[in-house]
């Protein structure tokens, strides 16, 4: 069996009465980039602290690579994690920094040097091995973390959110050299992040977390494409999905002040929903349904436009509309094809 | 003359004005240290005079020497400063870092102690010390000291562990350390400084006190603060011999000073810039 395989079962994690995770079952197949994604506070950082064996869950199972792991030390499993902060000893060079954990394993001496180098030089930081952490950059620091965390070749490698203490430029180059990293090691990852671009771009497959519980799991693609309810569909684009409460009758929505005909709908018979329509997938067209531009704002390659339909608002992106102007009235058109239907109550996904 | 260099000039005579209220005594007693007793209690004082060494002479290797009580003093002082630090560094770090009950009551049993005017505790502990015949010794000595600087010194260190990341050790746990190693060769490192503090009040109290010693020592044990004041009699105060006596006796404290210097100075801006990099 290949290494770093992860499974969660049940997982629960409560302190005193508060449950900060529910039920959480996941699997992981070896070599797999996953991404755990949520906004702070919904329980992506505590799953992955207890796949690191930082804290044990209350209840469930943890199996590596089908042992179960559940209350195993964190040095027991065979384990790397890159924290947000990076977590650096600063009172050792970038050197004994990397070597630390294979002094704690008792390699070799003469092996040390070699595999320090080694890992050093795939996160091109070779040339700073005497230094020590205090007088790196940023990027500099996050990458010895990165080096510290494979210099032992571990079977799991955790990222806790790594990439949100460096500036947008780098964070876009090092999240392709992550990837790189990852398909090169051919290590089994597990990502933290609250950031979907991130997400979205690195996973083979991802998590959405809300709230303590695991919401949806699939390919960034299925999750993106069938948000499975209204908070997951909020949390993915940008800018997110435009969110329509609206009462279906026969075939027509009703949203507000405005209606329009959706055909494909007429099957849900009279229903209260939440109408999802991503800003891609909006278009002027003769016909349509009668809009506001109230705001435009210039991306470059696209303008994202406001609209006021009746009493709603809807954004739209795209680069056909930058000869859009404020105070323009305008018909827009809702691809039929790419509403979302969630159900007004629960908030999830309407089969359709 | 401009209004900025007056202002300069304003806060140097203040700075030094200052700096009198400690150097001037400091000057007189190590002036008054070299003089023989004709030139100590001269009217007016003399500034000029015919340096000896007849004061150190005595103090060292005289009948009334003070050597042995500079020794008592340091074995006092080293075995509880020795004590308080083996107890007091894991005892912080545990605090720091478990959910120990009794972490706020131990803040007030510390400024508690402060309460207490020390002669309302002299009598208790005397009781106390005469029972358990620990009246003029070694042990029972360190045991009045470590009831102020253990509590003194758990107290301080905590804030200082509770300043290094988590995060670090739990690093360290993920690479393999153990939880002894991730202690010794992550937190404790980084306490070097908080350590350093501490080692240098813990040490100060322990040789500067006087006020427990006097009471507690007897003949056999008797550290130098509590000797120096033989020097004081009814029928004559020997000036000479006692400042001879109290400038050896601050050699160690200034030693102390030196080597820690460094590491004190880190220590104190480490506790003033708190938590730069956390979440």
């Amino acid at each position: 069996m290949k290494r770093g395989h992860l499974k969660l079962t049940g997982i629960g994690k409560s302190y005193g009465t508060t449950n900060v995770l529910r039920g959480v079952d996941l699997e992981i197949q070896p070599g797999e980039f996953f991404a755990l994604l949520g906004p702070s506070g919904s329980g992506k950082t505590t799953t992955l602290r207890i796949v690191a064996g930082l804290e044990v869950p209350t209840v469930g199972q943890v199996l590596l690579d089908g042992e179960d792991a559940t209350t195993l030390p964190p040095g027991k499993r065979d384990v790397a994690m890159v924290f947000q902060s990076y977590a650096l000893y600063p009172h050792m060079s970038v050197f004994e920094n990397i070597a630390f954990p294979l002094r704690n394993i008792r390699t070799p001496a003469d092996q040390i040097a070699s595999l320090v180098r080694e890992a050093a030089a795939r996160v091109k930081i070779d040339h700073l091995l005497q230094r020590r952490p205090g007088e790196l950059s940023g990027g500099q620091q996050q990458r010895v973390a990165l080096a510290r965390a494979i210099v032992r070749k571990p079977a799991l490698f955790l990222l806790d959110e790594p990439l949100s203490n460096l500036d947008a430029k780098l964070r876009a180059e090092t999240r392709v050299e992550l990837k790189r990293l990852q398909r090169s090691l051919g290590v089994t990852a597990v990502y933290v992040t609250h950031d979907q671009e991130e997400a979205m771009s690195l996973a083979d497959r991802m998590a959405v977390f809300m709230n303590g519980i695991l919401v949806q799991q699939g390919t960034p693609e299925e999750v993106f494409r069938r948000p499975a309810s209204v908070d997951v569909a909020a949390f993915l684009g940008n800018p997110p999905m435009n969110l329509l409460p609206a009462r279906i009758e026969n075939g027509v929505a009703n949203i507000g002040t405005a209606s329009f005909a959706v055909p494909a709908l007429a099957s849900l018979g009279s229903r209260d929903v939440v109408l999802g329509i991503r800003p891609p997938d909006i278009a002027v067209a003769q016909g349509g349904i009668d809009a506001t531009v109230t705001m435009r704002e210039n991306l470059g390659d696209d303008v994202i436009v406001d609209f006021a339909v009746g009493d709603r608002l809807v954004r739209a992106r795209s680069a056909a509309m930058r000869k859009l102007a404020e105070g323009d009235r305008v018909q827009l058109h809702f691809e039929e094809a790419a509403l979302h239907v969630f159900d007004r109550e629960s908030g999830l996904r309407v089969a359709r | 003359m401009s209004r900025k260099s007056l202002r300069s000039w304003a806060l140097v005579a203040g700075a030094f004005l200052v700096l009198a209220v400690w150097t001037v005594p400091l000057a007189w007693t190590l002036l008054t240290s070299f003089k023989s007793d004709r030139d100590v209690l001269a009217y007016p004082p003399v500034i000029f005079f015919e340096p000896t060494l007849a004061n150190y002479k005595e103090v060292l290797f005289g009948p009334t020497n003070v050597l042995g009580n500079l020794v008592t003093s340091v074995i006092i002082a080293v075995v509880t400063t020795l004590l308080t630090m083996i107890i007091a560094v894991p005892a912080s770090y545990a605090f720091a870092r478990l959910k120990v009950h009794g972490k706020k009551p131990l803040g007030f049993y510390v400024l508690a102690t402060q309460f207490v005017p020390p002669i309302g505790l002299i009598i208790p502990y005397f009781l106390i010390l005469n029972q358990a015949r620990g009246l003029d010794t070694y042990w029972g000595m360190v045991l009045i000291y470590l009831t102020f600087s253990l509590p003194f010194a758990i107290w301080l260190m905590i804030s200082y562990f509770e300043d290094i990341p988590r995060e670090m050790e739990e690093a360290a746990l993920l690479d393999r350390a153990t939880r002894l190693q991730a202690f010794l060769r992550v937190v404790l490192p980084q306490a070097r400084g908080a350590i350093a503090v501490t080692v240098t009040f813990v040490f100060l109290n322990a040789w500067n006190e006087f006020l427990f010693a006097v009471v507690i020592a007897g003949a056999k044990v008797k550290p130098v603060t509590v000797a120096m004041f033989n020097y004081i009699s009814v029928e004559q105060t020997r000036w000479g011999q006692l400042t001879a006596a109290a400038l050896i006796a601050m050699i160690p404290v200034i030693v102390l000073g030196i080597i820690a210097q460094k590491d004190i100075a880190k220590g104190l801006s480490l506790g003033a810039v708190k938590g730069v990099s956390r979440r």
